[in-house]
């Protein structure tokens, strides 16, 4: 066997049949982060210029570096989409190159020292992106870049064959399970449309840019709209805390 | 130009195939044509397997072999229909000599000026999705090397087709996940702008969504769609079930 099916072997033993119906995602992004050796590792879904949402994450770092891409539409797995390559950041405190000046500060905080992006798609047919960081500043080697092209293949696979098994019409079970598609969000998008007597997209926008501002996440300003503590005024566009 | 040279040229062209927009007959026509002229053979036709399992000539190099191969499934023997069932080549058929192997097939081929048969699987792993059959006019062995260059040939179209059908069943499926999400998301929204407007939570907004569905033999979805759009005024939406009739 080829040193590429060798790969494919043995990273698909570690997930052991898991991402199997019936089961959660999270073990794709816990093998993903032990094979390449990073301290975490996340799936991002996308379409169109956007992300959609989280397939999973190993745990709060990740999900933070989801949370601040979905927020802010910039970041390794948002440029790994729109480029259809993988993004390599292997110094995100000090970067050879300075970028995503919105997401780096907050993620450096959390700890992130190195992210990468890797697109997740089975040929032509794009589903988003595989996010892999690591809490020491480093490239990737050789092998670890290799594990995650195929990593991110093997992805893109289960998550469609997740998909081939759910009800017509609905997210398979399993990618609800361990996923987070920020329903929360859309519910609060849906209020403050109702409240400013907006469209839900707009609506959106104004959420986005509160949460900009005010320097929260999006996900926690939505549950304090959802939650009635936070109202946006119809009168000035603002929003105001109850 | 030379043999090797005109097989690594239909080499390439077959595999510009695998990153190039792909037509399926496109491609097996290509073969068989490129077949005939690399390989020193008088014909070559293909046959794929359908979805039901049985197999169709999808290609062949002139229209008289054609006739042939649609005889040769119709008759449920071949050379190509044992190397699609086994998964092996089936070469150097002298057909004056295998006498009672193929009793239909064998009088059909001499007669349309065949005596040397040969069919190699189109297999990748485990996979058989057909067989490229090989035709000489004249009986004698074809070399090893002309039988690897064809096995080859067969090979890389396999690769190119099951990689084709694998993009398309991705892509399908790719557009039920986002197709389903885009539903979850709508709903969600409409949940929030219903509890705004009606003054509920989250969970009394999605009972009056999933009622008002129920009692219009709607799907939820499309409730959802019209309530963003307000094409569906919240006010009193699914607040009470039909009337019992007595």
């Amino acid at each position: 066997m080829n040193r590429g099916g060798e790969r494919r072997l043995r990273i698909l033993e570690l997930l052991g049949g898991q991402a199997a119906p019936g089961l959660g995602t999270k073990r794709l992004c816990e093998v993903g982060a032990e094979v390449t050796g990073m301290t975490g590792a996340g799936i991002m879904l996308m379409s169109g210029d956007i992300p959609r949402g989280s397939v999973c994450t190993t745990g709060g770092v990740s999900s933070l570096i989801e949370d601040l891409q979905y927020m802010l539409g910039e970041g390794p797995c948002v440029d790994a989409w729109q480029q259809d390559r993988p993004v390599l950041e292997p110094d995100l405190a000090n970067p050879h190159t300075p970028r995503w000046p919105a997401f780096s500060r907050p993620a450096v905080e959390a700890g992130v020292r190195a992210v990468f992006g890797f697109p997740v798609q089975v040929g032509a047919v794009r589903l988003g992106a595989l996010n892999l960081y690591c809490d020491r500043a480093g490239p990737l080697t050789d092998e670890q870049h290799a594990d995650a092209l195929v990593m991110a293949d093997i992805a893109a696979q289960a998550v469609l064959l997740l998909q081939a098994h759910a009800s017509p019409g609905h997210l398979a079970a399993e990618l609800e399970a361990d996923g987070d598609f920020q329903y929360v969000v859309h519910q609060a998008s849906g209020m403050v449309a109702a409240q400013l007597d907006i469209g839900v997209g707009q609506s959106l926008v104004r959420l986005r840019a509160y949460s900009f501002a005010n320097n929260r996440p999006l996900a926690q300003v939505a549950r304090d709209v959802v939650a009635r503590r936070l109202r946006f005024d119809a009168g000035t566009g603002d929003g105001r805390q109850e | 130009m030379p043999r090797e040279a005109m097989l690594a040229r239909a080499l390439v062209e077959l595999a510009d195939t695998l990153v190039a927009d792909f037509d399926v007959v496109e491609l097996l026509t290509l073969l068989t044509d490129r077949c005939v002229e690399v390989l020193d053979v008088d014909a070559a036709g293909l046959m794929l397997a359908a979805p039901e399992g049985d197999l169709r000539v999808m290609a062949s190099s002139s229209e008289a072999l054609r006739l042939l191969e649609l005889f040769e499934l119709q008759a449920q023997e071949g050379p190509c229909l044992e190397a699609y069932r086994v998964g092996l080549p089936v070469v150097n058929q002298d057909l004056a000599t295998v006498n009672g192997r193929w009793p239909r097939f064998v009088p059909e081929a001499i007669a349309a000026g065949f005596h040397s048969v040969h069919a190699l699987p189109m297999r990748l792993r485990g996979s058989v999705i057909g067989a490229l059959n090989l035709f000489h006019i004249e009986p004698g062995l074809m070399r090893q090397a002309d039988i690897d260059a064809a096995q080859s040939l067969a090979d890389i179209a396999t690769i190119a087709i099951l990689q084709h059908r694998a993009v398309q069943e991705a892509q399908m499926l790719n557009e039920q996940l986002s197709h389903a999400l885009n539903s979850r998301v709508v709903i969600e929204q409409a949940k929030g702008m219903l509890a705004e407007r009606e003054g509920l939570n989250m969970e009394q907004a999605f009972a009056r969504l999933r009622t008002h569905a129920r009692n219009h033999n709607a799907r939820l979805a499309d409730v959802a769609r019209d309530v963003i759009s307000g094409a569906l005024p919240a006010a009193g939406l699914g607040r009470t079930l039909p009337p019992r009739h007595a």
